[in-house]
């Protein structure tokens, strides 16, 4: 899933017929001193950085005037929110609100089906309203061959106690969120508060959109806007991360593979696959090992790409031993894994007599892998040992060695 | 008996042309299992390891009575493969591409839900049934005997590579599989864990179930009820691993797409505590499979 940003969710939003506030997104004060001239006072500043519950991080805030504005673009423009240095700002003109609402849309899992939740208590957190007054929250499913007909956001309003000029308009703009959560492929769409105005009007005041990475390829509009990958980090990708997906798509169609930076740790971490990685983490933890890193692989990937991802394991900082753990493999071929392997060890001139390495890699072409390995003198197991016994191996080897 | 991956498989296997699937199709062939025909368009009256290829499905199904299909098709065509599937009567139908959008996913879901046509996965590795001889897609590679040896455990995981990684465990443990299943990562898939446990519940051949999960979804949980509630009454072994993604940052990514916690949901020691509380045994570490194994099987 990528995060889009509030300004391109908004921009998607009005495209689509939804009314959004006007705004500006400004990278300076001086920008933000001109959106807020051009909108107009009281406005509303916004961090422009992908995580939500920001209005509890202080970074969402109000200004009746431009003494007011200069102060908290400032403070702003100097904090992080969740580790996200803030760069730009939303500012956007203050509506009048006369009620708010809550719409999200995504698919549960559960039963494979989107779902829409939806609330007239709107402007907190859904899980606040939900301990608050459950009974003010509807949770409908939709039939996704069918779609979602104008009737059906009708009730949930009136079920939900809306009347008159505001059901209408609720109904209208729930019907048309639906079809941008279809047109663009999200995983979430969420407005809160989806205002209504004191003029009976719907504004959404706030959205939150994730779209689907896995269908980017039919989605030109969105192409530039997103950061593929964005969910794999609490923090903005590092250098080295980002080194790591280049390399990963790179060879698209050849394995997958994953690099998460961890702080500290001494254990380069090149682990597979999806399943198995974290078994193995969670075990060398157990036994006392510290991870660098995280890195899963699958998917019988080039000898190239392993090579590219090894080399940026072992060349982070601090990195003095390598633990390679994988389940038996189904498809990946394992002397290619073990081709990648060899030439970036042998290219960073680790010494494999000092350097504690454990190897547990068995299945496809095995025979083949076993050999390299003794060649280049690297320790090396088969299915003569369990998963969790190569991550124990690593973790004694470290401590001998210290 | 075994579950879905049985004799009674009649295979054919959409995108057969492709790199993976022409391999697996070898795979299968030696292992003795037999793919009657292959679906590639525009390469009809050519053969993959001796298997006729079809330009459409219908005329597939008019020449061989087939009833289960593997799906090998690209990302962008996958939803399209699996309508084609439904609407041809296909009844067991397996998907082994990954990557293919979510909301494609969700629509043949939903039709297949309308036409009583089972799906496993996405981004599944395949079944697989060492007494029936019976592999459906690329679990078990070119060597099957190594991790899947037939007896009486039956396998399920989230995870592909854990789907044989398990499986060997059941053998070093002394025992073999009657049916493993590897569901799928992805956060939307045809066959959660709860409804493979409602098909082992019922094989007699099956006397335990070794179940493989991971953080996010609900289906650790599904699975807890549904033992609560006397649906699955043989002994089952889990284990959830990522513990240590509850230290991490809410709503990071590890592992598979579908292994998420938000919201406070989706914990591993909260899926272990709860299969604990519905009586199934849940290790420690990853070894105790083999002891637990040795232990429940035996009993019986």
């Amino acid at each position: 899933m990528s995060r889009v940003l509030e300004h391109i969710g908004k921009q998607i939003l009005h495209g689509n017929g939804i009314a959004v506030p006007s705004f500006f997104v400004a990278a300076g004060k001086t920008e933000a001193d001109q959106a807020g001239d051009n909108l107009g006072y009281p406005v509303v500043i916004k961090a422009l950085v992908p995580v939500g519950k920001r209005g509890k991080a202080g970074a969402v805030r109000f200004a009746e005037n431009r003494g007011e504005l200069e102060k908290i673009s400032e403070e702003m423009l100097s904090m992080s929110v969740r580790n996200f240095p803030v760069e730009k700002l939303l500012v956007e003109k203050k509506i009048d609100i006369a009620q708010e609402l809550y719409v999200s849309i995504t698919i549960d899992s559960s039963n494979q089906m989107p779902v829409i939740i939806a609330s007239t208590s709107g402007g907190i957190d859904i899980e606040e309203i939900a301990k608050q007054d459950p009974s003010r929250i509807s949770k409908r499913h939709v039939n996704i061959l069918e779609g979602l007909h104008q009737y059906q956001a009708k009730e949930i309003w009136s079920d939900l106690g809306l009347k008159e000029r505001p059901l209408q308009a609720a109904t209208e703009t729930l019907w048309k969120l639906y079809q941008v959560f279809r047109r663009y492929d999200a995983t979430v769409l969420e407005v809160n508060p989806l205002a209504i105005t004191t003029e009976g009007k719907t504004v959404a005041a706030a959205v939150l959109m994730g779209v689907d990475d896995d269908a980017l390829y039919r989605q030109p509009e969105l192409s530039d806007k997103v950061e593929i990958g964005s969910d794999r980090a609490w923090r903005p990708l590092t250098q080295r991360e980002k080194d790591m997906v280049a390399v990963d798509r790179a060879e698209p169609y050849r394995g997958t593979a994953r690099y998460t930076e961890m702080d500290g740790g001494d254990i380069g971490f090149f682990c597979g696959g999806g399943g198995g990685s974290l078994l193995v983490y969670d075990m060398l933890l157990q036994y006392g090992g510290k991870p660098a890193n995280y890195t899963e692989f699958g998917g019988n990937p080039t000898d190239t790409k392993v090579y590219g991802l090894a080399k940026g394991i072992l060349s982070k900082p601090g990195v003095k031993g390598f633990l390679l753990d994988a389940n038996i493999t189904n498809n990946t071929q394992t002397d290619l894994v073990a081709k990648g392997i060899i030439k970036a060890v042998q290219d960073l001139g680790i010494d494999v007599k000092k350097f504690p390495i454990v190897m547990r890699l068995a299945g496809v072409n095995e025979p083949k892998a076993r050999e390299l390995f003794q060649e280049a003198g690297i320790e090396y197991h088969g299915d003569d040992i369990t998963m969790e016994d190569a991550a124990r191996l690593i973790a004694e080897k470290m401590k001998n060695q210290s | 008996m075994a579950i879905l991956a049985t004799r009674d498989c009649r295979i054919v296997i959409q995108g057969i042309t492709g790199r993976e699937a022409s391999m697996v199709t070898r795979h299968a062939l030696s292992y003795g299992t037999k793919i009657l025909a292959g679906v590639t368009p525009g390469k009809e009256g050519q053969q993959v390891e001796n298997v006729p290829i079809y330009d459409t499905l219908k005329r597939a199904c008019q020449r061989h009575d087939l009833n289960t299909s593997i799906i090998y098709v690209p990302p962008a065509f996958a939803h399209d493969a699996v309508m084609e599937a439904i609407g041809n009567g296909i009844k067991l139908i397996v998907i082994i591409t990954e990557r293919i959008p979510r909301h494609d996913v969700a629509r043949f879901l939903a039709a297949a839900k309308r036409a009583d046509c089972t799906i496993v996965g996405p981004n599944s590795v395949g079944i697989l049934s060492p007494a029936e001889k019976v592999k459906l897609g690329a679990l078990g590679g070119d060597n099957v005997s190594r991790c899947f040896v037939p007896g009486e455990v039956g396998v399920i995981s989230r995870s592909g590579g854990m789907t044989a990684e398990c499986s060997w465990m059941v053998k070093r443990a002394g025992f073999g599989v009657s049916t493993s299943v590897s569901l799928g990562g992805d956060p939307l898939i045809g066959s959660p864990p709860k409804t493979i446990l409602a098909l082992f519940e019922k094989d007699p051949k099956t006397k335990a179930v070794v179940l493989w999960g991971e953080p996010g979804t609900s289906h650790e949980e599904d699975v807890a009820d549904f033992m609560k509630e006397g649906g699955f009454t043989k002994p089952l072994i889990a284990y959830v691993a990522g513990r240590f993604v509850e230290d991490m940052s809410e709503g990071t990514v590890f592992g598979h797409a579908a292994s998420i916690i938000e919201g406070g949901k989706g914990k591993p020691s909260l899926k272990n505590a709860y299969l604990r509380e519905a009586g199934a045994h849940v290790p420690n570490r990853f070894n105790e499979i083999i002891e637990l194994l040795q232990k429940v099987v035996r009993k019986k």
